[in-house]
């Protein structure tokens, strides 16, 4: 049985309420669905021993509860529930147990929901065509690591310097990028994305940040950072979440024009960008929870 | 009215069907609606229903109606 079809199984045996959803999401794309898990689920798998599948998928179905839940509650009570990075850190971040577990489902979000295999075919098509074959790439809060490693197997000369300021995301990026066969091409250091203003300007080809802006109080301080690691010419793959809630999300970005300002203001040309929902949201809710995909570019010219 | 009761009403009122029974082995099976976002709003409206909070874990393994009502009562709900 492969580990696709163990994930079904799984699904189908202990989580029957999530199946629709997945099987949603392989209709976005079956081919590419079907490649995406296979690999994966097949670096997880090696990254995290024996039964990955159920404790990964029981990850998954726990984050995506958490994320209806919270967009429920966001919904009656018009805010996000944390507004503070410190709320997060000391109930989120800082805690291993929790956020190996977050970091899982997380992980299997990126090509389970359907709206993220979108994403995900963004990144792959419009994106990876883009990252130049020596490419010196950068990936802020690389959580999991999946894109910063995605791209490192998909261009063999590349190499990644990855900043989380989880502990269990070094723990389990390093252990992703030697399942994934590219633990020499990549160092995970731990370390405040806010706090890499010490590093030297112009140092990236490439950066990729996914979903880091929606959890941060300043989120211009990321984009200014993006902005100068990047030289001129290179090229950053950021998302963002919109009006999506959920436990650590503290900046709530109402309109795609708020993310493509931040990126404007910080000296990158937006290449191309993707805004995706889900198809189906809670009865009567207000607001389409959406995930946001950008394809910048740091500019060479004073006026773009 | 007993806790069976009034979770009665919430399912018929959440799934929008006066003819809904439950049993303790009511579960997704039984209800084709009854996928991950109907179980939010479901839990949500229990939630209001009851005056109780339910965490992560406890929205992810409920399995039928028996555990819904176990949990309800172990709260204290009767």
């Amino acid at each position: 049985m492969s580990l696709t079809e163990e994930l079904f199984a799984y699904l189908e045996s202990t989580h029957p309420r999530s199946l629709g959803g997945v099987r949603e999401a392989r209709e976005v794309a079956p081919e590419r669905f079907d490649a995406m898990c296979e690999l994966f689920l097949d670096w997880g798998a090696a990254a995290s021993g024996d039964n990955f599948i159920p404790g990964a998928v029981d990850a998954f179905v726990d984050f995506s509860n958490d994320v209806l839940m919270e967009q429920a509650r966001y919904e009656r009570r018009g805010t996000y529930k944390r507004s503070t990075f410190a709320e997060c850190e000391a109930e989120v971040y800082g805690k291993r147990d929790v956020m190996d577990h977050y970091l899982w489902g997380a992980y299997l979000t990126n090509f389970l929901w359907a709206h993220h295999v979108d994403i995900a075919i963004f990144f792959e098509d419009r994106f990876l065509r883009r990252v130049a074959k020596d490419a010196k790439i950068v990936e802020i809060a690389p959580g999991h690591g999946q894109f910063g490693i995605w791209a490192l197997t998909q261009r063999p000369g590349t190499t990644l310097r990855g900043f989380d300021i989880s502990p269990s995301s070094m723990v389990i990026a390093n252990k992703m990028a030697a399942a994934a066969g590219v633990a020499d091409r990549a160092v995970y250091e731990r370390r405040d994305a806010m706090d890499l203003d010490q590093m030297e300007p112009d140092c990236a080809d490439v950066v990729i940040c996914s979903f880091l802006v929606e959890h941060l109080e300043q989120p211009h301080k990321l984009y200014e950072t993006i902005g100068r690691l990047l030289k001129p010419g290179g090229v950053a793959f950021t998302t963002g979440a919109l009006t999506a809630a959920h436990a650590d999300h503290i900046f709530e970005f109402k309109r795609e024009s708020e993310l493509l300002h931040l990126a404007e203001d910080h000296g990158l040309r937006v290449l191309e960008s993707l805004s995706i929902g889900p198809s189906r949201t809670l009865p009567r809710a207000k607001q389409l929870p959406r995930s946001m995909a950008m394809l910048l570019q740091r500019r060479k010219h004073d006026h773009w | 009215m007993d806790v069976m009761s009034r979770l009665t009403e919430v399912f018929q009122e959440v799934f929008e069907d006066d003819d809904l029974v439950l049993s303790e082995t009511t579960s997704a099976a039984d209800i084709p609606e009854w996928d991950s976002i109907m179980h939010v709003s479901l839990l949500l409206a229990v939630e209001g229903e009851f005056d109780v909070t339910f965490n992560t874990s406890e929205v992810s393994g409920m399995k039928n109606v028996g555990d819904l009502k176990t949990m309800l009562t172990e709260r204290g709900a009767s």
